[in-house]
C-alpha cells in the first residue's frame, strides 16, 4: 500500500503542474458479483507542455479470485519528452514497451527514439520486466532491446530489432525481429513482422498482410504463423519440447454495403502442426472423457461474417450480428451473436449481447453454451454510470448470473 | 430469383433511411441557395474571424430572422436545418483541431469549405485540403501532429490512410503496428496498449467496457466459455499477451488446477507404458498450456522422470537441437556442468 500511496503523490504532483490542457484526472469503480468483487481505478493524464506529456493508471481492490492478495498495482506511470522538431523522443516510467516485430513487454524502466539522418532511426528500451506482485524482488532481472529501421518511399518502413530478457541473470529470451510495411499506391499496401527466438533457435513468430481497397470494398490476404514452445521464456523447460507451431492463411472483405451499414467477412484456413494423439485426451479443464484428440495436425476452415448497422448518422444507436465458425479438430465451434446499442436519449443508453457458441464435441458439458448480457449506461457532464446482468452456461458453470456495476467521474480541465 | 431480386429491391428501399441511402432527420442547410441570393458568407457567421475555443460559429437565430421576417416554425431554426452529425463534426473539430479562421481570412471561405453548397456533410473540410498549402510531410515523419491536433488521444477521429481500423483490425494491428509504432503513439496513450499488454492488468478490457457492445476486444461476450477451444487451436497465441502464470492464477481458484480436487487431467495422463501415456504429446502439441500451471519451480517434475536412464527417457523429438549452452537454463536441469550431451 506504501506503494500505491507513494504512486498517487507522483501523479498528484505531476498533474498538479499540469496547466495546460488537456488536464484529466478519472475515478472509476467496478464491483461485479463476478471476480473481481470490487475495483477502483484512477487514471489521469496531462501535457504540461506540447512536448512533455505525463500518464498513470492504477488500481486497488478487493474481494476477487484474480486479484488475490494484490492490494492494488500500477498499470501505467509514464512521463514522455520529446524535443520541438520530433527528432529525439523518449520515455519514462512504466509501460509497454515494443519494438517491431517483437512481442510487447511491459517494464519499468526507460525508452527512446531518435531520427538520424538519411531518414533513419534508432529506437531502443531497458528495464526490469513487470511482475504483478508490487513486493516482489527483481535483482537481476533485466530486459533490454533496440530496433534501426529506415523509412522507405512516402509511407513505409523496415526495421530490424534485437531484444534480450534475464531473470535472475539467466537467459530468459533472445529475440531478432525483421518488420516492414509499405503503402504501394492509393489502393494497396503491404505488412509484414518476423520474429526468431535466438536463445531456442527457431522461427517464432511470422505475419504478413496484403490489403487492396476499390472503393467501398478492402480485401486483405493474411497469413501468421506462431510457435508456442518459442513464446516461453528459454529458462522454461518446456522450451526443449520441441515446436509445434499454429498457421493461419485466410482473406478478410470488409464492405460498406451502405453508408450506414458495414459487412466484414473472412475466410480462413487454420492448420495446427504435430500428428494426431490417439491415447486420451489433451489436458483441458474438466475434460475427463477419454476420446482421441485430433486437434494436432488437423487443417480446417474457420470464417465469420459481421455486419453492423448504424441506426442514426453519428452511431449512437447500432444493431450487429456476427456468425462465426472457428477452431480446429476437436476444438472446433460454431457461434452466432447479436448486439443492440439504443441511445435513449443524450445521456441514456441501453444494450443487450447474446451469443450461442456450439462445440463440436462438447465432452458432457453442454451442448450450446449460451452467454447473455443487458445493460443501461449513463453519460453526461463528466459522470460515466452503468448496471448489467449477465447470464451464462459454459464447460465450469452449469448455471450463472452476474451483476456488474460501474461508477465513474472524470475532472477535465476543458 | 426475378422475385428474390424484386423482394429484396423492395426491402432494400423500405429501408432506405435505414440504411442511409436517403437522409433521414434534419435537412441539409440550404448553403447554395443564400450564397446564390446573394448573401455573402461572413453576413450569417459575423464573429468567424474570431476564434475564442468555445463556439461552433454557427449563425445565430437573430441572424436568420433578419431576413426571414416570418419564420414557418415557432421552433429553434437549428433544430431542423442542420444535420446532428455535422454538428458533432464541428464540436470535434473545435476540441481536437488547433485552427484559427482569423489567419485564414485571406482566403475564400469556399476555398477551403469545398462542397459546402452540397450538404452538412462538408462542413469541416477533409484534412486533405490542409495540404493545398501546408506542407505536411516533414511534420508526419517528425509525429508533430500537435502543430495542428489537440489531444488526438481523446477524440474521435480515425485514421483514413493505410491504417484505416476496419476489418478484423483485432487481428491486423500487431502486424501493422511492427513497423510503424509510433505513429499509433501519435493517437493512443500507453495505457491504451497496457489494458491488453500489461501484466499489472485487474480487468479484462470487456469487463470494464461491459457496457458497450462494439467495444473492440478479444475476450467479449462468452469467452471464459470458449478460451480453452480457442487456446487448443492456436497454442501460443494467449502467451503473445499472458503470462503463462494469469492461467494458474485463474484455474487455482476456480479449483480447475492441477492441485484442485478437480484435476484436469483424464485418466491414463501419466502411465508405464507408450500407450497408456498422452501427457508426452499432449506437451509437445501446447507447452505453454502446461507451462501455465507446472512452470517455475513445477517443471522439476519432469526432470523426475525424463533424463537419461531414467525411466520417461530424453524428452527431446528426433532431430531436436539447440545452440543454448548446457550450462544455461533449462539444459543444466539434466546436463550438470561438466556432463557431456
Amino acid at each position: 500500500m506504501k506503494t500505491l500511496a507513494a504512486t498517487a503523490s507522483v501523479v498528484g504532483v505531476l498533474a498538479a503542474g499540469a496547466r495546460a490542457d488537456p488536464y484529466a484526472l478519472t475515478a472509476n469503480a467496478l464491483a461485479t458479483t463476478a471476480s473481481p468483487a470490487g475495483l477502483v481505478t484512477v487514471s489521469t493524464h496531462a501535457d504540461p507542455t506540447s512536448n512533455v506529456s505525463v500518464e498513470a493508471v492504477m488500481w486497488t481492490g478487493g474481494g476477487g479470485d484474480l486479484i488475490g492478495d494484490r492490494p492494488g498495482d500500477v498499470l501505467v506511470m509514464v512521463m514522455r519528452a520529446r524535443t520541438a522538431d520530433g527528432l529525439a523522443s523518449g520515455k519514462l516510467g512504466r509501460f509497454v514497451a515494443m519494438l517491431g516485430a517483437l512481442r510487447p513487454i511491459q517494464i519499468d524502466g526507460a525508452a527512446a527514439r531518435v531520427r538520424l539522418p538519411h531518414r533513419f532511426a534508432i529506437e531502443t528500451y531497458g528495464g526490469v520486466p513487470v511482475i504483478p506482485d508490487l513486493a516482489a524482488s527483481r535483482a537481476w532481472d533485466w530486459v533490454v532491446g533496440g530496433r534501426i529501421s529506415r523509412e522507405v518511399g512516402d509511407a513505409g518502413s523496415i526495421g530490424l530489432a534485437y531484444l534480450q530478457q534475464r531473470d535472475y541473470g539467466r537467459l530468459a529470451s533472445e529475440e531478432v525481429g525483421v518488420d516492414g510495411g509499405a503503402a504501394l499506391g492509393k489502393r494497396d499496401d503491404l505488412a509484414a513482422a518476423l520474429a526468431y527466438d535466438v536463445a531456442n533457435p527457431g522461427l517464432a513468430e511470422a505475419r504478413i498482410t496484403a490489403t487492396h481497397r476499390r472503393g467501398d470494398l478492402k480485401t486483405e490476404l493474411f497469413a501468421t504463423y506462431r510457435a508456442a514452445s518459442h513464446i516461453l521464456p528459454a529458462t522454461s523447460l518446456f522450451t526443449v519440447l520441441g515446436d509445434i507451431p499454429a498457421e493461419l492463411v485466410g482473406v478478410t472483405a470488409t464492405w460498406r454495403a451502405a453508408p450506414r451499414l458495414d459487412v466484414v467477412a473472412d475466410l480462413a484456413i487454420r492448420h495446427a502442426d504435430g500428428s494426431p494423439i490417439d491415447g486420451p485426451a489433451v489436458a483441458q479443464p474438466l475434460a475427463l472423457s477419454s476420446a482421441t484428440d485430433p486437434v494436432a495436425g488437423s487443417t480446417a476452415p474457420e470464417a465469420f461474417v459481421r455486419a453492423k448497422l448504424r441506426l442514426d448518422d453519428r452511431g449512437a444507436s447500432a444493431l450487429g450480428c456476427e456468425l462465426r465458425r472457428d477452431g480446429v479438430g476437436a476444438a472446433g465451434w460454431t457461434g452466432a451473436s447479436g448486439s443492440a446499442r439504443i441511445a435513449l436519449s443524450s445521456a441514456f443508453a441501453a444494450s443487450t449481447e447474446l451469443e450461442l457458441v456450439v462445440p463440436d464435441h462438447d465432452r458432457g458439458l453442454g451442448a450450446v453454451w449460451p452467454w447473455g448480457l443487458v445493460a443501461l449506461s449513463y453519460n453526461r457532464g463528466g459522470w460515466q454510470a452503468a448496471a448489467a446482468v449477465e447470464a451464462s452456461a459454459s464447460p465450469s458453470d452449469r448455471r450463472r448470473i452476474d451483476a456488474l456495476v460501474q461508477l465513474g467521474r472524470t475532472w477535465s480541465t476543458r | 430469383m426475378k422475385r428474390l431480386a424484386i423482394a429484396l429491391v423492395v426491402v432494400i428501399s423500405a429501408c432506405a433511411g435505414i440504411l442511409g441511402f436517403t437522409p433521414a432527420g434534419p435537412k441539409a442547410f440550404p448553403h447554395r441557395k443564400h450564397v446564390l441570393a446573394g448573401v455573402p458568407c461572413t453576413r450569417c457567421h459575423a464573429n468567424v474571424a474570431h476564434d475564442d475555443g468555445q463556439t461552433l460559429h454557427l449563425p445565430s437565430e437573430a441572424s436568420c430572422v433578419e431576413c426571414h421576417t416570418k419564420p414557418h416554425d415557432t421552433r429553434p431554426c437549428f433544430a431542423c436545418h442542420v444535420a446532428s452529425a455535422a454538428l458533432g463534426e464541428l464540436v470535434e473539430a473545435r476540441d481536437h483541431l488547433r485552427f484559427d479562421h482569423a489567419r485564414h481570412a485571406k482566403a475564400d471561405c469556399v476555398s477551403c469549405h469545398i462542397g459546402i453548397s452540397e450538404g452538412d456533410e462538408r462542413l469541416r473540410p477533409p484534412m486533405a485540403t490542409c495540404f493545398r498549402c501546408h506542407a505536411h510531410d516533414a511534420a508526419r515523419d517528425a509525429r508533430t501532429c500537435a502543430t495542428c491536433h489537440r489531444d488526438l488521444a481523446d477524440s474521435q477521429t480515425l485514421p483514413q490512410s493505410h491504417l484505416a481500423h476496419d476489418g478484423d483490425w483485432m487481428r491486423e494491428h500487431g502486424t501493422r503496428a511492427a513497423s510503424s509504432g509510433d505513429s499509433c503513439q501519435a493517437c493512443h496513450r500507453d495505457s491504451f496498449c497496457a489494458e491488453c499488454h500489461g501484466v499489472t492488468v485487474a480487468v479484462l478490457p470487456a469487463t470494464a467496457h461491459f457496457a458497450d457492445p462494439f467495444a473492440p476486444s478479444v475476450h467479449r461476450a462468452g469467452f471464459t466459455a470458449r478460451h480453452a477451444l480457442e487456446a487448443r487451436a492456436d497454442p501460443g497465441k494467449c502467451t503473445t499477451c499472458h503470462q503463462p502464470e494469469r492461467c494458474a492464477e485463474c484455474h487455482l481458484a476456480r479449483g480447475v488446477a492441477g492441485d484442485g480436487q478437480r484435476s484436469p487431467h483424464p485418466a491414463g495422463w501419466v502411465g508405464l507404458s507408450a500407450s497408456d501415456n498422452a501427457h508426452g504429446r499432449a506437451a509437445r502439441r501446447d507447452p505453454t498450456s502446461c507451462a501455465s500451471c507446472h512452470d517455475g519451480a513445477g517443471q522439476a517434475l519432469c526432470i523426475g522422470c525424463h533424463k537419461v536412464g531414467a525411466i520417461g527417457g530424453s524428452p527431446h523429438p528426433a532431430g531436436w537441437s539447440s545452440r543454448v549452452p548446457l550450462g544455461a537454463l533449462p539444459c543444466r536441469l539434466c546436463h550438470p556442468i561438466g556432463s557431456r550431451p
